[in-house]
Order: C-alpha cells, then structure tokens, then sequence
C-alpha cells in the first residue's frame, strides 16, 4: 500500500487533541471507577465501523506503548490507516501480546488468549474495549463490589458465555477489565466487579 | 491567622503561561499515567508502578500527586490543593498557583466546589460528594516496607495476600505500650484484598476512606507509583478483636470555630508553654466562622 492510498483513508480525530482527550478520559475513569452507569462520550466522530465512543477510547488510551489486537470486523484499511497515523500504536496479531483488544459481540465467545496479568503485576493485564449495538436489552444482571453502594442492575445485551468466559479469566487481583461503548456511550467492566446471576450467589 | 482566603495575590500572578502543554506534562505522559489510574482502579489498593517524570520541585513536595493531578485536570476543573488541611500554606499556595497558570484551572479554597482536590496528609472535614476526586501526595506508598525492605518480597507478600507482618507491628505497639500507637499513615486493607497506605493522614481521617462517595487517587513520585480507592469501595483499618481502631478525640474545642468534632492542631501561644488548640481543615473552621463574623472577608 503506497502512502498515498493511506493518507485517502485518513479522517480528522479529535477536534482539540489534548481537551478531547482529557474529557474522554475522565467518563472512562468515572465509567470503571462505577461500574455499571453509562457515561457519555461524545468527543470523536465514527470511523468506519467504529461508533463514536469506541473511537474515543482509542484516541484517549492508545500511543506507541499499546499493542492493539483488533477483532477481524474491525481489521479495515480505513481503522489501520487511522489508528496509525493518530494513535501510532502497534497492531499484533496474536492475542497475548495485546495491551488493548478491540471487540465486538461475537468475539466475546473466547476470551482465552488475552493477558489477565500475574499476581505481581495484576496491572499489565489487557484492557477489553467491546463495541455492541446497544449498552442494554439483555437479561438484568445485579453488579456488586468497588464504585456500587450497594448493588446495580445493569442489563448489558450480552450471551452467557460472554460471563462464562470472564470468570474463566478472574482470579483476583488477576483479570480482564472491559469497556463496553455503543453509539456515545461507555459503560466500564473492571475485574472487581461481582457479577450476580441467581440470589444464590449473593454472597 | 490571615490569608485563609484564597491567596489574592499569588492568584493575579496565576496568569496562563505560554510555552507548556496544557497542566504541564506532555499527552504521552498523561496517557501513561491514565492507563496506569485505570488500572489502579480496577485493582484497589494495589499500587501501580509508572514512568514518574521529573516536576518542577522537588520530591516530597507532592511530585506525585501533581502528575496524577496534571493528567486528570481539565479545562473545566475547579482545584482546591491542602496542606495538612490548610488552603494557604506554601505547598498547597504553590501547586495551586501551578495549575492556574499552567492549565489556567479555576482554583478555590471552599471543599463542596472543588472538582479536583489535591491533599497533602489530611481528607477534608466537609464530606466529599460523586463529582469529586481526591488526589493525594504520598511519600512512601508500600505499608510493608518499614517490615521488608525488598521490593522483591513486599510485591510477594502482595501477591500472596501475606499481611501477617503487619499485625506484627501493630501487636509490638500494644506490647510496647499498651495500645496501637500508630496514629498516622494507619494501614487499612482495601476491598477485603490489598492492604495499603493510606499516606501520612491522621488515623482519624481514615473512616472517610470507607464507602466514600468521592475517588480517591494516591500518587508517590519519588517511588513511582500510584493507586486508587473507587468509590463506594471497603476500606478497614487493621486491628483485633480486643484492640479495636479508634480514632483520636480531643477535650478541647476549637479556639476559632468551636468545633469539637474536626481534626485539632496543637498549638503553643506563650513562652508559659499555653496551649490552644484549632481546626487543622481552615476551610472547614472559616464556614463555621463566617456566620458570625461576616467582616472577616472584607478584611483580606
């Protein structure tokens, strides 16, 4: 690909680079740090198959420091030209090398290969940026832990073996911390968040 | 004990310099420092090691929780920066100034209108509400390494949830003196999980830590590493069942405000060794006061 079939690719970002980013930042924080409330995030514009706030999360956390693994729909000329020429991260094709993994629903069925960090170092663990059609519809779950008072019901339009999968990769402090965006909205998924399906487990 | 109003003069020289980056540090740096908070918060309690820069002063003036500060502040933050409770002593008037002029940052010195609220050692009377973040400047952030003084083997202890030691300590204080004689830098564990230093703030701020509708973000730039309590997360401080944790109380009473409910300073009035004792939060003891002493802000 020469470089002028790239720069044909190339879309604006954000509009102020360093206000947009903040901005995007502080829902994303506010997003993990409370687990379950939808926060706006409205800084960027779509990009090819990216909505708008997935867009932002990317444009806010990723550089040259971020190994990105993206999800085959989201492997186009257009997002790699962007992401590129933004974000300057590397793209890697296997999965255990990704800091940060851009998901859609599908995937979401196998999460096995990404890293869940070790004991020591719970923190070099990949960060799951999910873009789903819509941030509710699917069958109420009741979230308990860090950043909820008492308990939150959230109803994420998510399959069961989307759960299956996350437990399989949870043995805190290692895990899998996820932010899940549609349209311009985030909702965060960190690690230490318990996820109650019946009253038996609410202990 | 003038000038607890915001400080007039080192405001109208907070004029927006030219020549840095929004809050000082470059968008390279800040996202780092993100990542690392998003992690921090994923993981109460457990302290994230990263790429701490080079600021301005010097360590131990509060390196940390500046960097931590710089990569949250937006355009539309209000910063209110303590020292020890107080809003105008030099480390608190300097960092404030910094950020009015760097990122050009609305400052204040009233608790329920700051969005940003740099501490140094003390979590302010007034309680915090949902829209707040606090970021605290810590000079040591490992509980354990007063015990261990290897990295190696506190990062173990962490992973392995190995805080026996700990109680150690605290047991040796009432074997030495009849009570846990930690009075500050208390450690608590975090989320039934980590243990953690909470800084150097009295024992009798650490309850605020519990079930806090504000977050709480801890920045050690020295040691490079940060870590944070979310909201509404488990924060207990170590004790036994015969020792409970219990906070200080004093007989006295404010001189200024009368409270006999914050956190007092001790202070020595006379060559006679007289003792009067003040509110360590200022802007907490000033709300009390202003009621019945309007003039005082005319006064400045």
């Amino acid at each position: 690909m020469t470089v002028e079939h790239v720069s044909h690719w190339l879309q604006p970002a954000f509009n102020d680079p360093v206000l947009d980013a903040q901005v995007s930042f502080r829902a994303a924080l506010k997003a993990l740090a409370e687990p379950g409330l939808v926060q706006g995030m409205d800084r960027a514009l779509a990009l090819d198959g990216l909505q708008p706030a997935t867009y932002a999360l990317c444009l806010a956390f990723l550089d040259a420091d971020t190994p990105l693994w993206l999800a085959p729909r989201f492997d186009t000329a257009a997002i790699r030209a962007n992401l590129a020429f933004h974000c300057g991260c590397p793209i890697v094709a296997e999965r255990e090398m990704a800091l940060f993994a851009l998901l859609d629903e599908p995937e979401l069925s196998d999460l096995s290969a990404f890293d869940n960090g070790s004991e020591r170092y719970p923190d070099q663990s990949c960060t799951l940026l999910i873009q789903l059609e819509a941030l509710d519809g699917g069958s109420l779950l009741r979230w308990r832990g860090p950043g909820i008072r008492d308990v939150r019901a959230v109803n994420l339009p998510l399959a069961a073996a989307f759960w299956q999968q996350r437990s399989a990769r949870s043995a805190f402090p290692r895990g899998l911390d996820a932010f899940f965006a549609a349209g311009q909205q985030v909702i965060g998924l960190p690690r230490s968040t318990r996820v109650l399906f019946n009253l038996e487990e609410a202990a | 004990m003038n000038g607890l109003n915001p400080n007039a003069a080192s405001q109208a020289a907070g004029a927006l310099e030219s020549g840095y980056n929004f809050a000082y540090l470059d968008e390279q740096t800040k996202r780092m420092i993100r990542r690392g908070l998003l992690k921090a918060v994923a993981v109460p309690g457990y302290q994230v090691p990263f790429g701490g820069r080079e600021m301005p002063l010097p360590y131990g003036w509060g390196t940390g929780g500046m960097q931590l500060s710089a990569a949250i502040l937006g355009a539309d933050d209000v910063l209110k920066v303590i020292d020890q409770g107080a809003d105008d002593t030099t480390n608190a008037v300097s960092i404030r100034r910094f950020f009015a002029r760097t990122a050009g940052v609305a400052t204040t010195t009233r608790t329920p209108e700051a969005t940003v609220i740099q501490t140094r050692h003390r979590i302010p009377e007034t309680p915090l509400h949902g829209e707040q973040i606090l970021v605290f400047q810590v000079p040591i952030p490992e509980p354990l390494r007063f015990i261990e003084p290897s990295e190696t083997e506190t990062r173990t202890m962490h992973a392995l949830g190995d805080y026996g030691v700990m109680h150690v300590k605290l047991y040796e204080d009432i074997a030495t003196f009849g009570h846990i004689a930690t009075s500050y830098a208390y450690p608590v564990t975090v989320d039934e999980r980590y243990v953690m230093d909470p800084s150097p703030i009295p024992k009798f701020d650490n309850p605020k830590l519990h079930m806090s509708p504000a977050l709480m973000l801890f920045g050690a730039g020295r040691e490079k590493r940060l870590y944070a309590v979310p909201p509404f997360t488990e924060v207990v401080s170590l004790d036994f069942a015969d020792h409970p944790f219990a906070v200080q109380r004093w007989e006295e009473n404010c001189a200024f405000c009368g409270s006999h409910d914050s956190y007092l300073d001790e202070l020595i009035v006379d060559d006679a060794g007289s003792k009067r004792f003040v509110c360590s939060d200022t802007d907490y003891c000033m709300q009390r006061r202003e009621p019945f002493e309007p003039q005082q802000e005319v006064g400045q």
